[in-house]
């Protein structure tokens, strides 16, 4: 038991470690004389991909796009419960038909609320 | 067999069909009346199909998950009955929310589902599932006003709730580690053929007893309490201080029990913990109390000094041998008055307030006159938790101190008894600006015939087990029976 904490202690420790050393890297190659360390504009701008930034960070996107994201979510559900299922479907016979038959219907609950409330419309 | 096992949830699975019942009917309905009396009708079919398992006492279904026996369904009885008397009390106050009603029961219900798994869980896995199904829903109702207080009052209790988690996880991933186990009584198993603790086993215990202690809103883990219990809507903050504190108290006497409570050197260990704790707890509860304007928050400060008087009885629990049952019952019996006694007056708080709508202690003078019913059961309840006769309140106290003086602790019922004095301070201050004062206006103040029949329930309850407590002492010796001890 100690033994498997161990590996979840040496983990932490390499965790901290990485996260440490990886901030600290350009100052460490500035005094081995690698990188000349100029600050420049272009190198203080904030880095996200490489790309140019363009705009603001503060994009206001259309709140419906989280209502299509959670109903996405809904139907990933539906997929990894139901394929492992259709996969087996010989072996769980009657009571795993029962059983995703009651999920169905759990998850059919949650459209219908999402249909009535207007999520699905894009006014 | 799993599905022949599936009898032993029938409350909770008629429960979630209501719940899901509720969702739809809301979205066709238009007559939003109908939705309580579904709740309601939910509820009582649960309480049959819970009734009908009573007596099957200490069976284990699902792999040693849930444990069937008569303390969880005495507990889950005490939760639907909660249930059903904040959904009747609800009945004015839901106009508020407008059009999300339907959300405010299901939601309401999905919570009780929550709870009532947390009192017949007997594995660290699903004790933790059951707690967050708990915890998630009422994290919705708590913000469910939307205006300032109410989001800040969620928030709180998310992020602070989310920790309590973390610590709580924590504990039992340590004591999982440790003992190898996550089912309470093979945790119970280790400790009978070891003859010490390690000391991160012991860690692991207290962050068990720290992530509960947030559940229970003991001391240091009460700071949420006064926020969250001021911004909830009032009916989710009486269900907070009734419901979600009966099965904090539930699943805490079970872990501690069950899992922790052989040998003696193990249950002398955390029994000091809690005696410090308690009196903490009530000392802080209390003294705040004191100097509190507003009426939620009064409660909540109040119920924090409740929880101490009943971690006596927990630490009592401890210190006695062989899990004396006597004291459990005294826990289960003072969870039971409390619950009645809480949520009657919160019924009154939200009459009261549906007609003058304020929290103001100040804006309650003259009550008396205005409505001298609701004025009348307030003071009952108020007498009652301060424990004074002829209320239930006092012998739940006598009940609890009594098996915690027969433990040794009397240091501790002193510093209980004391605090009782105290709290008669303030809870008389609310009697008097309720009678003595003149009222601002003379306006009747009265209310809907659904929380005039839930705070007669609570009244006549409160004054019975006062009067003839025998039968219900009764009752709550019969609950103590735990699976595996």
């Amino acid at each position: 038991m100690l033994e498997q904490f161990g590996y979840v202690g040496i983990f932490l420790l390499i965790a901290t470690g990485f996260t440490v050393l990886i901030p600290l890297l350009p100052k460490l190659f500035k005094l081995m004389g690698l990188i000349p360390g100029k600050k420049t504009a272009a190198k203080l701008v904030q880095y996200e991909c490489g790309m140019q930034t363009i705009g603001k960070t503060w994009v206001q996107f259309n709140f419906r796009y989280y209502y299509f994201a959670v109903l996405f979510v809904l139907l990933d559900m539906l997929t990894i419960f139901l394929y492992p299922w259709a996969v087996n479907i010989k072996d769980l016979g009657v009571g795993g038909l029962v059983a995703v038959g009651i999920f169905l219907v759990i998850l059919a609950v949650g459209y219908i609320y999402a249909w009535r409330k207007g999520a699905l419309q894009w006014k | 067999m799993l599905i022949d096992e599936m009898k032993y949830i029938t409350p909770e699975i008629s429960l979630l069909c209501f719940a899901l019942l509720i969702v739809v009917v809301d979205l066709f309905v238009t007559r939003k009346g109908v939705l309580p009396i579904l709740s309601v009708i939910g509820a009582l079919v649960a309480a049959f199909f819970t009734v009908g398992l009573w007596g099957n006492g200490g069976i284990s279904a699902f792999n040693n998950m849930i444990a069937i026996d008569q303390f969880g369904l005495f507990f889950k009885l005490l939760i639907l009955a909660s249930l059903v008397l904040v959904v009747m009390a609800s009945n004015k106050y839901v106009l508020k929310f407008e059009k999300f009603q339907g959300e405010y029961y299901a939601v309401l219900m999905l919570s009780a589902i929550g709870l009532m798994l947390l009192v017949s869980a007997v594995n660290l896995i699903t004790i933790y599932v059951s707690l967050e199904l708990s915890s998630i829903s009422l994290y919705a109702l708590v913000s469910f006003l939307k205006d300032k207080a109410s989001s800040e009052a969620g928030l709180k209790y998310l992020i602070l709730g989310a920790v309590a988690s973390a610590i709580l996880l924590y504990g039992m991933a340590l004591t999982f580690g440790l003992t190898g186990s996550t089912g309470l009584t093979a945790i119970a198993d280790y400790f009978r053929t070891s003859s010490t603790a390690s000391p991160l086993l012991l860690t692991g215990l207290v962050l068990i007893i720290a992530g509960f202690g947030f559940k229970i809103a003991s001391v240091p883990f009460q700071l949420w309490v006064p926020d969250v219990y001021e911004g909830a809507p009032t009916p989710i903050t009486a269900y907070l201080s009734v419901a979600s504190k009966a099965a904090g108290f539930a699943v805490i006497t079970r872990i501690l029990m069950t899992a922790f409570g052989q040998p003696d050197w193990l249950h002398a260990e955390w029994a000091i913990i809690i005696a410090v704790l308690a009196a903490l707890t009530m000392t802080v509860g209390n003294v705040t109390a004191l100097v509190q304007t507003n009426i939620k928050r009064l409660f909540g400060y109040s119920s924090i000094a409740q929880a101490g008087y009943l971690m006596v009885g927990l630490a009592a629990m401890g210190m006695a041998t062989q899990g004396n049952a006597d004291i459990r019952s005294g826990i289960i019996f003072f969870l039971f008055s409390y619950t009645l006694t809480n949520l009657g007056a919160f019924i009154a708080i939200i009459a009261i307030s549906n007609k003058i709508d304020s929290d103001q202690i100040a804006d309650y003078t003259g009550m008396g006159k205005r409505s001298p019913l609701l004025a009348g059961a307030l003071t009952l309840f108020l007498v009652s938790l301060t424990g004074l006769p002829p209320t239930a309140g006092l012998i739940a106290k006598i009940y609890i101190f009594n098996g915690a003086v027969d433990q040794g602790l009397l240091w501790l019922v002193v510093i209980a008894v004391i605090n009782s004095v105290i709290s008669a301070f303030y809870y008389f201050r609310v009697v008097k600006v309720m009678w003595m004062g003149e009222p601002a206006s003379q306006d009747k103040v009265t209310s809907s015939w659904p929380e005039w029949t839930a705070l007669a329930v609570c009244c006549i309850m409160v004054v019975i087990i006062g009067v003839a407590p025998g039968a219900f002492v009764g009752l709550t010796q019969a609950a103590v029976k735990m699976f595996g001890i």
